[in-house]
């Protein structure tokens, strides 16, 4: 049977779900938003229902964080079912205009940030950064991701990636400014098109390296290129993982100490989807003086802090508390001086969080290549 | 010689601005032409419409039709192909709106003849008909001129020019619909009021935005007399549309609204990345901030680094000198 041919039930296996209702039990969206995912699942099953729940203004408020699909009994994916329903709505072309110029910028400029292709690697400049070429052999081959290549606040990122490759003295090149976006929200926005393009370029495009493995500095693009891009011959590593290498053989290791608290948030795509929990923490805890504290929801309970799913661009109706708010109450109540992450949507969405909480003086939100760069420089 | 037709546009019984505004090309063009300015309407239960339009002084030419009740692309089409069949205009001149748009482009091709569209000024200079239009987000004007035609098309932007003051009555004169035939490729189904929302700050020319600076709501209200003061309406961040200190309509970044203001002030707000990008569009950016490290201060025209509840005083005074 072709893809073509499959109805939205086969499609989404909506005949395996048996109701049970542990993915809206688990959704971390329902304490502010209207959205129950089981619902969604159970209506959709009838084909003539599913332009009126297609409109419907909650589809919007998943993150995509996966929670349910870690939690179904099932193996399904239920989010899956609001994704396909989102997809109509984007075919339809009734989006909103910040997603529309977003999936835009993704065709035209390989990012969806609405900036020039050209700028991609302005980040690099005044730094000893070594770039790829096409063909050529290299060990560590990184991965930028859009967000951290534009957004000032996480390009700390990269600049500290390659300290600490060129510290660690190992064979490494980032991609060139041909580099171009995983497709992550593109997907979870629901673009099928875009996102069917941008597998078959990006595979080729990275397929093309004699890269020994691809590092990925975001876990958007690491689970996105594991779970959807099923071509790419060369393997696939986040960061943590090949830092925390580094520092287990003795090729990294930190001048100085950080006599800090420091609580880690498992980011939902590197954790609940890309099943990374140890090597972040065994790298917070390789840091001389830091004491680790940890969440009540950690590792595949984590409490997703709703910069996934598209939400860059596009609002909830809710005006409920924030998750991000609720991460960083949170965190004050354990008596964290620094809140951890691994990602550039979680640092962006919890730092809002905590400015906005008025913490700024007491707390610190920190990407951990940002804890990790300043101390090879102390 | 020859003649100028100008379609009005009306909706519920009112004659829309553009109707007005233009008046404001037409007689210009018609003196240069030295031709006969007429008026056309269509629609069903004209006589009130007709008889405001005629105070320009032009003749008005009404038809009034029951078939005509609301409007429909194709029936548009189908009698002004005919009315140029019969009066034979020089230059038939129609609003650039959804309804001049629906049938404009359409009609041009069916009869062959030249269209420019969304013109905000006609001339005729050397026996040509020139048309001016904006290219590049109204950076540059260019002068378009029309091939010869017995009859040229044009649609007027709205907005463009100011609608005259009425002067002289016109007569009104009825003529026979020329629609013969029953159209029914397409139907009006109904006509739904747009719900009268709050102020789409996406078509505001200025905007005075506050972030996380203003602290509390009781602060805006000073903030509120600034815009006032500059004919501005009031924005926000995130952060402030989070506290509810301005509404959510209101929010200006890539999760809120894109805005693209002539001045853009920008008053305790640090400028993250994804605020930055709903407001890139804004031709001069005005900011205010305690931290001179601020990411807005890339993007702003003029930083000014102080604190904001001591700028907005001070700008406020500032006004009501210029003014008194």
């Amino acid at each position: 049977m072709s893809i073509e041919n499959q109805t939205f039930t086969e499609k989404y296996d909506l005949l395996g779900c048996i109701q049970c209702g542990r993915c809206t039990g688990g959704c971390p969206v329902t304490v502010r938003a209207e959205l129950n995912v089981r619902h969604f699942v159970d209506q959709a099953y009838d084909e003539g229902k599913l332009d009126e729940l297609a409109r419907l203004a909650e589809i919007w408020d998943c993150t995509a964080c996966h929670t349910c699909a870690v939690r179904c009994p099932k193996g399904l994916k239920p989010l899956e079912v609001l994704i396909g329903l989102r997809s109509m709505i984007v075919e339809s072309g009734k989006v909103e205009p910040t997603v529309r110029d977003a999936l835009q910028s993704v065709l035209l400029e390989g990012n969806p940030w609405e900036k020039a292709r050209a700028a991609r690697t302005d980040w690099m400049e005044g730094l000893d950064v070594k770039v790829a070429e096409e063909g050529q052999e290299v060990e560590n081959l990184i991965f930028t991701c859009c967000t951290i290549a534009y957004d000032p606040r996480v390009q700390v990122v990269a600049k500290n990636m390659v300290k600490l490759l060129n510290q660690a003295g190992i064979d490494y090149a980032f991609l060139p400014e041909d580099e171009s976006c995983c497709g992550s929200e593109v997907f979870t926005i629901g673009e099928e098109g875009l996102f069917e393009m941008l597998v078959e370029d990006n595979t080729e495009y990275l397929n093309n390296f004699n890269a020994g493995r691809i590092v990925t500095l975001s876990p958007h693009c690491y689970t996105t290129y594991k779970t959807h891009f099923p071509d790419i011959r060369i393997p696939l590593y986040h960061y943590t993982q090949l830092l925390d290498e580094l520092v287990q053989e003795g090729s990294l290791s930190w001048k100085g100490e950080l006599q800090k608290k420091i609580v880690y948030h498992d980011p939902c795509y590197l954790g609940k989807q890309g099943g990374i929990y140890d090597e972040p923490r065994r790298l917070l805890k390789s840091i001389p003086g830091v004491e680790l504290l940890e969440f009540d929801r950690r590792r595949e309970r984590s409490l997703c802090c709703e910069g996934g799913g598209g939400k860059m661009w596009i609002e909830s109706q809710s005006t409920e508390e924030r998750l991000a708010d609720t991460r960083i109450k949170d965190a004050r109540e354990l008596g964290a001086d620094i809140v951890a992450a691994a990602c550039p949507f979680c640092v962006l969405t919890l730092e809002d969080a905590m400015k906005g909480l008025g913490y700024e003086e007491e707390m610190r939100v920190a990407e951990i290549t940002e804890l990790l760069g300043e101390l090879i420089e102390a | 010689m020859g003649k100028i037709l100008v379609l009005a546009e009306h909706r519920q019984g009112v004659l829309r601005d553009i109707s007005y505004e233009m008046m404001a090309i037409a007689p210009k063009l018609a003196e240069e032409m030295g031709a006969e300015l007429e008026t056309l309407l269509i629609g069903s239960g004209m006589d009130e419409m007709a008889k405001e339009l005629s105070g320009y002084g032009a003749k008005v030419n009404v038809i009034d039709d029951p078939v005509f009740e609301n409007f429909n692309a194709e029936k548009y089409q189908k009698a002004l192909s005919a009315l140029i069949d019969n009066m034979k205009p020089a230059v038939l001149i129609a609003p650039h709106t959804a309804q001049g748009v629906d049938f404009m482009p359409s009609l041009a091709v069916e009869k062959k003849l030249p269209l420019v569209a969304e013109a905000i000024d006609l001339t005729y200079e050397d026996s040509t008909l020139k048309a001016t239009r904006t290219m590049y987000s109204g950076k540059v004007n260019a002068t378009v001129a029309f091939k010869p035609a017995d009859t040229c098309l044009v649609t007027i932007r709205e907005g463009a020019v100011e609608a005259p003051e009425p002067a002289a009555a016109g007569d009104v004169e009825k003529i026979e619909s020329p629609l013969k035939e029953d159209l029914s490729y397409r139907q009006f189904v109904e006509y739904i009021e747009a719900e009268v929302g709050d102020v789409d700050i996406t078509q505001s020319e200025i905007l005075v935005a506050v972030g996380r600076g203003l602290k509390e709501d009781k602060n805006l209200p000073d903030i509120e007399e600034l815009a006032m003061a500059i004919k501005a309406d009031i924005a926000g961040s995130r952060a402030a549309t989070d506290a509810g200190w301005i509404p959510h309509d209101r929010q200006v970044g890539t999760s809120g609204k894109t805005v693209k203001p002539k001045l853009y002030l920008a008053l305790g707000i640090s400028g993250a990345f994804q605020h930055v990008a709903g407001m890139k569009g804004a031709k001069t950016v005005v900011a205010v901030n305690k931290d001179p490290e601020a990411p807005i201060f890339n993007v702003a025209d003029y930083a000014i680094v102080d604190d904001m509840f001591k700028v907005v005083p001070a700008l406020k005074e500032k006004l009501k000198e210029m003014k008194g």
